[in-house]
């Protein structure tokens, strides 16, 4: 097995509305190891969005710990939390989160804006990623020129570009059509292959299982069944 | 991420809200421009005000008084009768004696009386009526008179000579002041003695006694307050039968004179001379035949005790005032704490100023607080742009979060938006105050041209100024977008990121 990267203890993220209290995450114990592909299944409301941004420090847990290798995320400064996500996470969403008044290419690059890369290097490394994902000649195009899957492969060009240790992707593929979809599955199980650890979050469990390398289902905050995906595991 | 990109976004996100960007600057243009050009006006006029003072050496001068017989004495009767139950000091008059004691404080290089007579001149066919102040010689070389717009000036304390002042070509319109110069001069003064003041206290065309007692209510003279009345009437009336005698005395002197210069007279009314400047010895001649006396000259001389009425050979020369030439350096509050001391009223030039740069602190600081009520008024403009932009903008912080920006990061974003809004409006507002402060200059000018004052300049835009209008248009700026940044660092990006 590869090394353990990142481990939650009793990891809970419990909201209070008035008398009531929703507990979005409750009680999750998981491990993530490198170069996994992890895929989190669940009806809606079952937490797993919440998961995710607690694991890329972007929500801050109730109660439990988050670590990461070792050391335990929310004991660091919140510029720690910063730098840490710009320089271990690359992040996908449903929406695409595209900056709209920005370019392509300036929306990849804004990626490097905080790990420090020097500003030649950044274009040159923004421009070589998304010609990588079929994008060469979309790179002064604005969000709102581009088709849905286009847009989703510059967000994934965008979450690459600083070489991530970990992708996060909250349902990537929910705004786009079957073609798009297999194209961004592709993609993904690709970048698997060649070492990068993706932790996923989808409500098809088609996709799961046939990209992920274990499947986690959720229901109401909590773990309800892990399944491993020994066919795949057998395939690579 | 550095600087740069920071004003590259900054700058990006101002080009695409142009019209807003456009209006909330307009609101720190306008601010800008009314500080700049209201203190550019308090600059123009503290520096005129310093040149002026540096021009005539008045740094250096300082001029002497009487103690101050309006408040020693009252001129008013019923208080001089309270006050008579004090002893009254004597006031010390401003004599040569005083002139020796003056010169001798340490740190004056020169002291120099000031004395004027009533007199009128006559150069070819006109004759004018004006006054002429003594002008010793020791005085000629000080700053405060030693400017000539023609000619020369007088030669000794005895030459029969005379001074024109530009204030005499102002007063009697002259057009060609050079051409007086060489011309012959009579200048003549009445004579008054105290004679004929006596005279016409008992023998006046106004004053009838028969018609006086006539006037009088026998009955009401029980009354005290009547009586009080009738008395400080008519003692009133005898005192100005008398000056009017004195002073209307037909006797008259006379004296030929020759024009050799004009001179350029100061600003001011404790500065500036006597249209007419004469030399000493004819002050001297003028002043033995009891010459030109004004009616104030003989009531302070009265009250001062100098004047004695029945013993007129008594009565010793003296000043109206004194001016003193303080050496280069010496502190002005020595030599008029050594003025004081001597029983004199000084007046010091240098502490005059500070007084003047203390009113125009407060001037200044009048102007630069409507300037600074537009500023916070404009802020506010700030305030509510950014507020805007960070709504607008919740989801690209959330982005920029997610992709490793921190707070300070997030922070310094908006505070630049901010600070530039204030940059393009400092800089913006500073010209356009430049330019105000020209127009008003302008028509100022042209104003005062018209009504024939020397044009002078009333806005200065000193390098602080434009430097202090920047400083406070940016601090303000940042001030105003530093609760909005906050605000925005502050965003929770998973809110912020939610798909929706
Ligand atoms: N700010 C909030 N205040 C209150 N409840 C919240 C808040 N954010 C999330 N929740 C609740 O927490 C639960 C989990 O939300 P989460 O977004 O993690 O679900 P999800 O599994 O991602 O669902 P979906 O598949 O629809 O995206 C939901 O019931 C949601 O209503
Ligand atoms: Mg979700």
């Amino acid at each position: 097995m590869n090394k353990l990267w990142i481990e939650t203890a009793n990891l809970c993220r419990h909201y209070k509305r008035g008398s009531s209290t929703v507990k979005a995450v409750d009680g999750v114990d998981l491990q993530i190891y490198q170069g996994e592909y992890l895929a989190i299944v669940g009806s809606s409301g079952s937490g797993k969005s919440t998961i995710l941004n607690m694991l890329a420090g972007l929500d801050t847990p109730t109660s439990g710990t988050v670590h990461v290798e070792d050391i335990d995320l929310f004991k660091m400064s919140k510029k720690e939390i910063a730098s840490y996500r710009a320089d271990q996470i690359g992040m996908v969403f449903q929406s695409f989160n595209l900056i709209p008044h920005h370019t392509a290419l300036y929306n990849v690059e804004m990626a490097l804006f905080f790990d420090n890369t020097p500003r030649t290097e950044r274009t040159q490394k923004a421009k070589a990623m998304l010609e990588s994902l079929g994008l060469g000649e979309r790179l002064d195009h604005k969000p709102a020129d581009l088709s849905g899957g286009e847009q989703q492969r510059v967000a994934v060009a965008r979450a690459l570009v600083k070489t991530p240790t970990v992708l996060f992707a909250d349902e990537p593929t929910g705004n786009l059509d079957q073609k798009n979809t297999n194209q961004i599955a592709e993609l993904l199980s690709d970048l698997n292959q060649k070492g990068l650890t993706i932790v996923i979050v989808t409500h098809d469990l088609q996709f799961a299982k046939n990209s992920a390398d274990r499947i986690i289902r959720m229901d109401y905050g909590k773990i309800v069944e892990v399944i491993k995906n020994g066919d795949r595991n057998e395939s690579s | 991420m550095n600087l740069r990109d920071m004003l590259h976004i900054s700058v990006g996100n101002l080009r695409r809200m142009k019209l807003r960007t456009f209006l909330t600057a307009s609101g720190v243009v306008i601010a800008i421009a009314a500080f700049v050009s209201m203190l550019s006006f308090g600059a123009g006029m503290q520096e005129n005000v310093a040149s002026e003072f540096n021009n005539l050496g008045l740094f250096n001068t300082m001029i002497v008084y009487q103690k101050d017989a309006e408040k020693e004495f009252p001129h008013d009767l019923q208080e001089k009768d309270t006050l008579s139950t004090n002893e009254p000091t004597k006031i010390k008059p401003l004599n040569n004696e005083a002139l020796r004691q003056l010169s001798e404080i340490p740190g004056v290089s020169l002291a120099y009386p000031y004395e004027s007579f009533t007199i009128s001149v006559s150069i070819d066919d006109s004759i004018y009526n004006t006054e002429a102040q003594v002008l010793p010689q020791i005085a000629y070389k000080t700053k405060l008179h030693k400017t000539l717009l023609y000619g020369e000036h007088l030669g000794s304390d005895s030459s029969r000579e005379i001074l024109l002042t530009n204030q005499f070509i102002k007063e009697f319109e002259i057009a060609f002041p050079d051409s007086l110069i060489g011309k012959q001069l009579i200048i003549s003064a009445k004579a008054s003695s105290v004679d004929s003041g006596l005279y016409a206290i008992v023998k006046s065309d106004s004053f009838n006694f028969v018609n006086k007692i006539k006037e009088f209510d026998f009955d009401s003279l029980r009354n005290k307050n009547y009586v009080t009345n009738i008395l400080k009437t008519e003692a009133n009336d005898a005192v100005q039968r008398f000056i009017d005698g004195y002073m209307n005395r037909n006797e008259i002197i006379s004296d030929t004179l020759t024009i050799v210069g004009i001179l350029d007279n100061g600003i001011g009314s404790r500065t500036s001379t006597k249209p007419i400047l004469i030399p000493m010895s004819i002050a001297e001649k003028f002043n033995s035949k009891g010459a030109g006396r004004g009616a104030m000259d003989f009531m302070s001389m009265m009250s001062s005790g100098q004047l004695d009425i029945f013993n007129q050979k008594a009565k010793p020369k003296s000043f109206s005032k004194i001016t003193l030439n303080i050496d280069q350096g010496v502190m002005h509050k020595n030599v008029s704490d050594s003025v004081k001391a001597l029983g004199y009223r000084p007046f010091s030039f240098a502490q005059e100023f500070e007084q003047i740069q203390k009113f125009f602190f407060y001037f200044d600081m009048g102007l630069g607080l409507i300037g600074l009520i537009a500023l916070i008024t404009a802020s506010l403009g700030i305030v509510n742009t950014m507020v805007m932009s960070i709504i607008e903008r919740k989801r690209e912080i959330g982005i920029l979060k997610s992709l490793g920006a921190d707070e300070l990061y997030i922070k310094l974003l908006f505070l630049t938006e901010s600070a530039m809004i204030g940059t393009i409006g400092a800089s913006a507002g500073i010209v356009f105050g430049w330019l105000i402060s020209r127009l008003g200059s302008f028509i100022a000018q042209s104003y005062m041209e018209k009504e024939g004052v020397d044009a002078i300049e009333l806005f200065t835009m000193p390098f602080w100024l434009v430097l202090t209008a920047f400083a406070i248009g940016l601090a303000v700026s940042l001030a105003a977008g530093y609760f909005p940044a906050s605000k925005a660092a502050k965003v929770d990006p998973v809110e912020a990121l939610r798909s929706d």
